[in-house]
């Protein structure tokens, strides 16, 4: 088998493309491969049965029989392969997850209208979806296994058919240039979350920078008795008092308060921080060596932004 | 990939099923009575057991064994053709039970496309033909549904009849390599191997006869021959389709001798008219052939014995054409030599004592041949009847039939006619064969059917050799010569009406027959000489069969692929012109708006101003289609990549 396996990877190498290509990719036949499936060379077997037994007893029915299959067979073939030519992938998008899940991935593909093409299937791997196009094209969205945190380049993705009549697979493979960014896999568990004790404390050493933190620019839409007059005659603009204010004060995440953990294991718990910190609705700060503070703020745009400077901190090793 | 066996839904079940039983159908209509019955019922409760859940191995295991041994003891243990049919039929109905997977499903039907081939070996008929044409299509209707559910498509989203649309359309679309391949494929002059007998033949003309043994063929109205004359036609009194000629008699039946079957044919002289002639013999599983009085001369394939009994080199298991020749015979083997006279006055002892005292008795009061001819048909008319009610003929079976009831049929006369002759010391012998015919208004062809199958006698008379005396013309003529026509308008009522219908049903059948089920080696060689290829052989053969084949794939490339083709004139002529700069490595890339690339190709090359013209014309009627630029479009069409003059 491994044997096997290793032929295989090597005929795959020899598939077009050999190497990634920038969206959106068409498939046209120079890309598509067709090979019969176990049931067509079945069904290829019997057919010629029935073309030597109907040649050899002269018996024109079955002859005609066996001769209309054969054209109907063969016009699968080509239609098999039509439903993949002319397919155009147009975008390939990842959704970030943690490390060790599957990233569902959204393949976005369109076609010139005029040809009824579904029961499409798209793979990487063992994984598969379906894919119909209707007039605006069509969109699967396949589980896309991941091992590590940081980018994930896309893998080849497979579109195969075996419609109409399942004697035939035609396939292409799609190897789109993008990258997915993979969350780091949070830790299952350990300490909760730093406590507000501790914020607090770090907060009053800075009484001015938490002032600061109440009041924003005024955007369209804010109410005017938020406004507040003074600080904004004294900044020459408006500034509006935030009352939304988390209950609790700003948590801060700092890499260098973990201790002596390794950098893996400190990057986990702070990924499970940041996800507690989300479901707790806590505005949150994250602090990593090198780098600006994040924060704080909260909501899926900061959690994502945590996540990913995470994600993309250096190896260790 | 998904290995493990996919479950079959409930429209993918339904579906193969109704496929598999409609290709089994014709099968099941050409199998003897109580078989189909007793295999529809199998399938039908291997069908309902899979339904629930997979039926016990073992339960499989008994219904299998019980319809085979059925089937077995239904052929009389003997294996023939038609056996093999039943089994084929008897495991295509026993498939169902282990209908659980899609794998299953599609070998179920894999196989079921066995049975309207099966079929064909055993009938080659009109409903055969369109039952079997509907099997196929529902089967690659039912492997569409399965290729759907493989691709995770549920059956809600697909309706019947565009499935079977697509069906269609497939087979629509591969019909030009079909017929190329029918016609043109070089084709087997003599068979690899031989076709099974069937375990039970059908009655027909055969080399022997008893009296009494036709009756279910003189009821069977299906068209046994069809015959195309040039020229001169005989009357229907003259028609004597000559077949079998039976010498030995043996107090019951009739047979044809060996001896004379390998002796060269009688010498025959003939008289006018001549008839040029074409048969279209049905298929008959025999090798039996017959031809008008007198034959002429014996095409390829075609033996004849030395009383003109005409056989072909193989067996008739397809429609057989025969180009002939024929004239009413003068004299016909005017000297007969010593052996074959004794020959033709062999009877067995102690058989029909009252014939042989009667045929005494006239023979010493008549002394001339000819006369005891015509004294002894005076009698039959006179005091016979004709019935197709007869009695189980005794030991004595001329005597009781000359003496006692006194009515029959042709068999009947013929025979007792025969003996009567015998005895009386006259060369007799029955010659078996068909008389008359039905002509076709629509195609001016003749048919003449199995109910039109007759037998009659040959006497030898000093000086004219054999002629033909007709026993059961002299009582019944209208049963002889008489259209089926005639018979029905007689019975009155709707039977007219229906002849048209009939003709032209025939008509239809027999241009089938020419196309299609009588084609084959020679017919392909006829026609290609027709169409001006004289003496192709097998290579020119397979390299016209290629050329054709290659056009007809070109045109199921060009079909299916049809519908990609850009719809806008507009958009087609501009990517024809990208694609003239493409080959001088000017292709415009994805990104790049048009006027953007026509000015880069102006850059890279002189000459371009009017690329960059055009192409702002071709954007302004883009994005302003109000104001149609009638003339642009083939200006597109016409515009070439200037040429490099400065070199």
């Amino acid at each position: 088998m491994p044997a096997f396996a290793g032929l295989r990877r090597r005929v795959e190498g020899w598939a077009r493309p050999r190497r990634p290509d920038v969206l959106p990719a068409r498939l046209d036949r120079r890309r598509i491969y067709i090979l019969p499936t176990g049931f067509g060379a079945f069904v290829t077997a019997l057919l010629a049965t029935m073309a030597i037994g109907a040649l050899n007893y002269n018996n024109n029915p079955a002859l005609l029989l066996c001769l209309l299959l054969v054209g109907a067979a063969l016009a699968s073939l080509l239609w098999t392969q039509l439903q993949l030519s002319g397919l155009e992938v147009r975008a390939v998008h990842g959704e970030p997850v943690a490390a060790g899940l599957p990233m569902p991935l959204h393949v976005h593909v369109e076609a010139a209208p005029g040809r009824e093409r579904r029961g499409l299937r798209v793979a990487i791997g063992d994984s598969a979806a379906l894919l119909s196009l209707g007039d605006s094209g069509g969109e699967a969205t396949v589980a896309l296994p991941t091992v590590r945190r940081g980018w994930l380049t896309a893998p080849r993705l497979r579109i195969s058919t075996t419609r109409p009549l399942g004697l035939a697979r035609a396939w292409s493979w799609v190897w789109p240039t993008a990258r997915f960014l993979v969350y780091p896999t949070p830790e299952a568990s350990g300490p909760p979350l730093p406590d507000g004790g501790g914020d607090e404390a770090q907060a009053r050493l800075n009484p001015s920078g938490e002032e600061l933190h109440h009041l924003r620019d005024w955007r369209p839409g804010d109410a005017p008795r938020t406004i507040a007059w003074k600080a904004s005659a004294r900044r020459d603009a408006l500034i509006v008092r935030e009352f939304e204010r988390p209950q609790g004060d700003d948590l801060t995440l700092d890499w260098q308060r973990l201790g002596a953990l390794d950098p893996e294991s400190k990057i986990r718990r702070l990924a499970r921080w940041v996800d507690e910190a989300e479901r707790k609705a806590v505005r949150y700060r994250l602090q990593l060596p090198g780098q600006p503070v994040i924060g704080p703020d909260r909501g899926v745009a900061h959690r994502h932004a945590c996540l990913r400077a995470l994600a993309l901190l250096p190896d260790a090793g | 990939m998904a290995r493990t066996a996919l479950a079959l839904d409930t429209a993918g079940r339904r579906w193969s099923l109704i496929a598999a039983a409609v290709c089994l159908l014709p099968l099941l209509l050409q199998l003897p009575m109580p078989l189909p019955l007793v295999i529809a019922g199998a399938g039908a409760i291997a069908a309902a057991m899979a339904s629930r859940r997979a039926a016990p191995g073992w339960l499989r295991t008994v219904l299998a064994l019980a319809v085979f041994g059925f089937v077995f003891a239904q052929g009389g243990m003997s294996f023939g053709r038609d056996t093999g049919c039943a089994l084929l039929a008897g495991m295509l109905a026993i498939k169902p039970s282990e209908l659980r997977t899609v794998r299953d499903a599609r070998s179920l039907l894999g196989f079921a496309l066995f049975a309207p081939f099966a079929t064909f070996l055993l009938d080659q008929g009109p409903l055969s033909l369109v039952l079997g044409l509907c099997g196929a299509v529902l089967v690659l209707a039912a492997l569409a549904r399965l290729s759907e559910q493989e691709s995770g498509l549920p059956a809600a989203t697909v309706r019947h009849a565009a499935r079977i649309g697509i069906v269609v359309r497939l087979i629509a679309i591969g019909l030009p390599l079909t017929l190329a391949a029918f016609w043109l494929f070089p084709r087997l002059a003599t068979p690899l191997w031989g076709i099974p007998d069937l375990s039970t033949a059908r009655p027909g003309l055969s080399d022997e006869m008893s009296p009494g043994d036709w009756i279910d063929l003189i009821a069977d109205d299906t068209p046994a021959m069809r015959v195309t004359f040039r020229g001169a036609e005989p009357s229907t009194r003259e028609m004597y389709w000559r077949g079998p000629t039976l010498t030995d008699y043996d107090g019951r039946t009739w047979t044809a001798s060996t001896w004379l079957r390998n002796l060269p044919p009688a010498t025959v002289e003939h008289g006018a008219p001549t008839w040029d002639y074409e048969i279209a013999l049905e298929p008959t599983e025999r090798n039996l052939l017959v031809a008008l009085e007198m034959p002429l001369e014996f095409p390829d394939g075609m033996r004849a014995a030395h009383e003109y009994t005409l056989t072909s080199t193989r067996r008739l298991d397809r429609v057989t054409r025969w180009q002939l020749r024929s004239a009413p015979p003068t004299r016909f083997e005017a000297d007969l030599p010593d052996s074959l006279r004794r020959l033709a006055l062999q009877l067995p002892a102690d058989f029909n004592p009252r014939t042989r005292a009667l045929a005494q008795q006239w023979r010493a009061e008549t002394a001339d041949d000819g006369a005891l001819v015509d004294r002894a048909l005076a009698w039959i008319r006179s005091d016979f009847a004709y019935t197709l009610d007869t009695p189980l003929p005794g030991r004595h079976a001329v005597d009781e039939f000359l003496f006692d009831y006194r009515a029959g049929f042709c068999e009947h006369f013929s025979s007792a006619f025969a003996v009567l002759m015998r005895e009386a010391g006259i060369p007799t012998r029955v010659v078996t064969g068909y008389t008359g015919g039905t002509r076709n208004r629509f195609g001016n062809y003749w048919i003449v059917r199995r109910m039109d199958a007759h037998a009659w006698n040959e006497v030898w008379l000093e000086g004219r050799g054999w002629v033909r005396v007709d026993p059961t013309a002299a009582v019944a003529p209208e049963r002889i010569y008489d259209t089926l026509e005639d018979r029905l308008g007689a019975g009155g009522g709707g039977g007219e009406a229906l002849l048209p219908m009939a003709d032209l049903g025939d008509w239809a059948r027999r241009a089938w027959n020419d196309f299609v089920l009588g084609f084959d080696a020679a017919r392909q060689q006829r026609m290609l000489q027709r169409i001006g290829f004289e003496n192709i052989d097998t290579g020119g053969l397979a390299a016209l069969f290629s050329l054709c084949a290659a056009l007809a794939l070109g045109w199921m490339l060009w079909l299916v692929a049809r519908t990609e083709r850009e719809r806008d004139p507009l958009l087609r002529a501009w990517h024809r012109l990208g694609r003239r700069y493409a080959r001088i490595g000017l292709a415009r890339e994805r990104h790049e708006p048009a006027i953007a690339w026509a000015e880069r190709v102006r850059t890279a090359r002189r000459h371009e101003a009017a690329l960059v013209a055009l192409t702002h014309r071709f954007v302004a009627a883009r994005y302003a289609p109000s104001t149609s630029d009638t003339t642009l479009v083939r200006a597109l069409r016409a515009h070439r990549p200037a040429r490099e003059t400065d070199r």
